[in-house]
């Protein structure tokens, strides 16, 4: 954890300097009172503050024993998550293309028989059955029309 | 009287056969969420909002706040047969609970639990039926000053009471005010941090970036630690629910001492039902004659914090229906989705749309009623329902959210923020930062940044502004003491623990 904070602490540095810059170029005052620029920087001054803070406390700390171990999971669970979070991009980015139906009833079926190892007859049930119900609940229930690919599904 | 008269339009608005309808499908979702541990009511409401998108404004809301405090009674079923909380504030309800449950009295553990949650709960109801019209009356004079240290303060208690680390609660906060930053300033016209993309001209949208915070990194967090399965064997009838009349001489004053402590705290901006279920039951414990049987599966263990998460999210409503100001996470997601619905909650909404103020609250009623039922002769289906593995729900979850993110704008670039917030999100919580501040200061950002301007430009650029005036000096003074209190906190633990030595 005291390596975590260290490095957030540089990051949110980084982070409200360019702030800080940014806020600095933008109109600082209107012909009446402060401007769109007032608060963003004194958002990013705040934030230099907290993460000098940060880092300082962080810094003279002693290494506890939660500070050893990494707050991020092992491997395999690592790789579940980047399974799901991937699997979530491609979904997002096909959703036009392959349309609500299909996209949604792969990703379902990739998240369950793939990233969970369910057996494939309650894996395609659920898809089944989550492609549909979402599919009732927004576009018929809700009338809201979801992405549908060139075959018009 | 002008309030029976206002309970009365309140009552005709709520049982109108489409709110009748969603109350109880909202205590209906809001009791599941509470039963399946790894979801949470503030990702419960924030899945629910573009499902709502299509109803009108008091319908939407009257759902979500029974999500709300229907997860508080749902909460309570597993801490007492499984020992695993459903919720954060249904932890103290596991300590003597679950031995309860062990001693083979499940049955009045749950009864007691359910219906502390009504009496709490419709207390709580009814405290805000009188107090919220008063607290309304007086805010309508405040102005900008006002308001900005009205809001400063939400801010700063919230980041200050929540969370181990109050300096990374406050950097979550400020991190939250900078995206609020994003988008066109509505006062200037001036385009701030929006990278040239046009789809963050609108700022950052709110449902994608709380469903992504909420919701997909509660997700991320729960596949890494799998779940085993759970199983009770407990038999459970409807009569061996009902508490004896020792069970209820024993809980009597852990009742009323609950109800109010949860109300206060509740009311309160930044402690939630977490806080007052943890309080409620050390209060419980100092006042008993046999505080060494607290543990041990004593009633009064299970009616105090049962009863005080349930004041507490009905004294949560208070701040955000007279003042604009959540109190909390879920709060803090209700506001922006009131917002969604043109509706602009402070001391002006009473008099504005008091069919929507009173049939939310008499919904309450209502929907506190349907929970007991609910609760009381099915709680066998909710038990069941515990068997749905996790990789069953997960894919549901992601799912729901990406839709609904989508369907609230037919925008994909929605999705995209849920995903950034999503990552964000499960970043923050490994790292114990919490993600209510941010989303808290998403909703409030605009008019923190609007009142602190006017105020200024009243002022001609002096700060002076805020503490001259009464109200404004007294809010703005709470706000900084809270800012400050962690240090305090260290200063007055060191002086007690200097004092026991030298004793």
């Amino acid at each position: 954890m005291k390596k975590a904070d260290l490095i957030t602490g540089i990051v949110l540095l980084a982070l409200s300097g360019y702030v800080i810059q940014e806020a600095w170029r933008m109109p600082p005052s209107g012909t009446f009172g402060p401007g769109s620029g007032f608060l963003p920087f004194w958002v990013g001054v705040l934030l230099t503050l907290l993460a000098v803070i940060l880092l300082a406390t962080a810094w003279r700390r002693q290494a506890t024993e939660k500070d050893s171990k990494s707050p991020f999971p092992g491997k395999r669970a690592l790789i579940a998550i980047t399974a799901v979070l991937g699997g979530l991009a491609v979904y997002i980015v096909l959703i036009e293309v392959l349309g609500y139906l299909v996209d949604t009833f792969l990703y379902v079926t990739f998240l369950m028989g793939i990233v969970e190892r369910e057996k494939w007859p309650r894996t395609l049930g659920v898809a089944v059955l989550t492609t549909a119900g979402l599919y009732l609940i927004f576009q018929v229930l809700l009338g809201i029309t979801l992405p549908s690919n060139t075959f018009g599904f | 009287m002008d309030i029976f008269h206002n309970i009365f339009l309140g009552f005709q608005v709520a049982s109108s056969w489409e709110n009748l309808l969603f109350c109880f499908v909202g205590v209906l979702i809001g009791t599941l969420i509470g039963v399946l541990p790894g979801i949470g009511p503030t990702t419960g409401v924030a899945i629910l909002i573009p499902i709502t998108f299509g109803m009108n404004a008091t319908t939407a809301i009257i759902t979500m706040a029974g999500v709300y405090y229907g997860a508080m009674y749902g909460g309570s079923t597993t801490s007492i047969l499984l020992n695993v909380p459903g919720e954060s504030s249904s932890v103290m309800t596991t300590l003597d609970g679950y031995q309860m449950a062990r001693k083979g009295r499940a049955g009045p553990a749950l009864g007691m639990a359910a219906l502390a949650s009504f009496i709490a709960g419709t207390f709580a109801v009814l405290m805000l039926t009188f107090l919220a019209p008063a607290l309304a009356d007086y805010a309508v004079s405040f102005g900008p000053p006002e308001y900005f240290a009205l809001t400063f303060m939400g801010l700063t208690l919230v980041t200050s009471l929540g969370g181990d680390s109050p300096l990374k609660g406050l950097i979550s906060g400020v991190l939250g005010l900078l995206v609020a930053c994003v988008g066109i300033d509505a006062q200037s016209g001036v385009a701030r941090f929006t990278f040239d993309n046009m789809n963050l001209l609108d700022g950052v949208g709110f449902i994608g970036m709380a469903v992504g915070l909420f919701a997909a990194s509660e997700v991320l967090v729960n596949i890494e630690e799998p779940m085993q399965q759970i199983f009770t064997e407990a038999k459970l009838n409807f009569l061996s629910l009902f508490p004896n009349l020792q069970d209820w001489k024993d809980s009597f004053g852990a009742l009323w001492r609950g109800s109010i402590l949860g109300f206060v705290i509740g009311v309160l901006p930044g402690a939630g039902a977490t806080i007052a279920s943890f309080m409620a039951y050390a209060v419980e414990k100092k006042m008993s004659k046999h505080p060494e049987k607290f543990g041990t599966g004593v009633i009064e263990g299970v009616a105090a914090p049962e009863g005080a998460n349930n004041a507490a999210a009905g004294g949560a409503m208070v701040p955000l229906l007279t003042l604009g100001i959540p109190g909390s996470g879920t709060t803090a997601v209700m506001l922006g989705a009131l917002l969604i619905h043109g509706l602009r909650p402070g001391p002006l909404l009473f008099s504005t749309r008091p069919d929507f103020v009173w049939g939310l609250i008499a919904s309450m009623y209502i929907g506190n009623v349907m929970l007991v039922i609910l609760n009381m002769p099915l709680i066998g289906i909710w038990v069941r329902l515990l068997k749905v593995p996790y990789s069953v729900l997960m894919p549901m979850i992601i799912t729901i959210s990406a839709v609904g993110v989508f369907a609230t704008d037919n925008n994909i670039f929605d999705m995209w923020i849920m995903f950034f917030f999503g990552v964000l999100g499960y970043i923050m919580r490994k790292l114990d930062y919490p993600p209510a501040p941010m989303v808290l200061a998403l909703v409030l950002g605009p008019m923190v940044e609007m009142s602190l301007r006017q105020s200024l430009t009243i002022s001609h650029g002096s700060i002076a502004i805020f503490f001259t005036r009464p109200i404004s000096g007294t809010l703005a003074v709470i706000a900084l003491l809270s800012l400050f209190a962690p240090l305090l906190r260290i200063l007055w633990s060191r002086a007690r623990t200097g004092k026991r030595a030298v004793s």
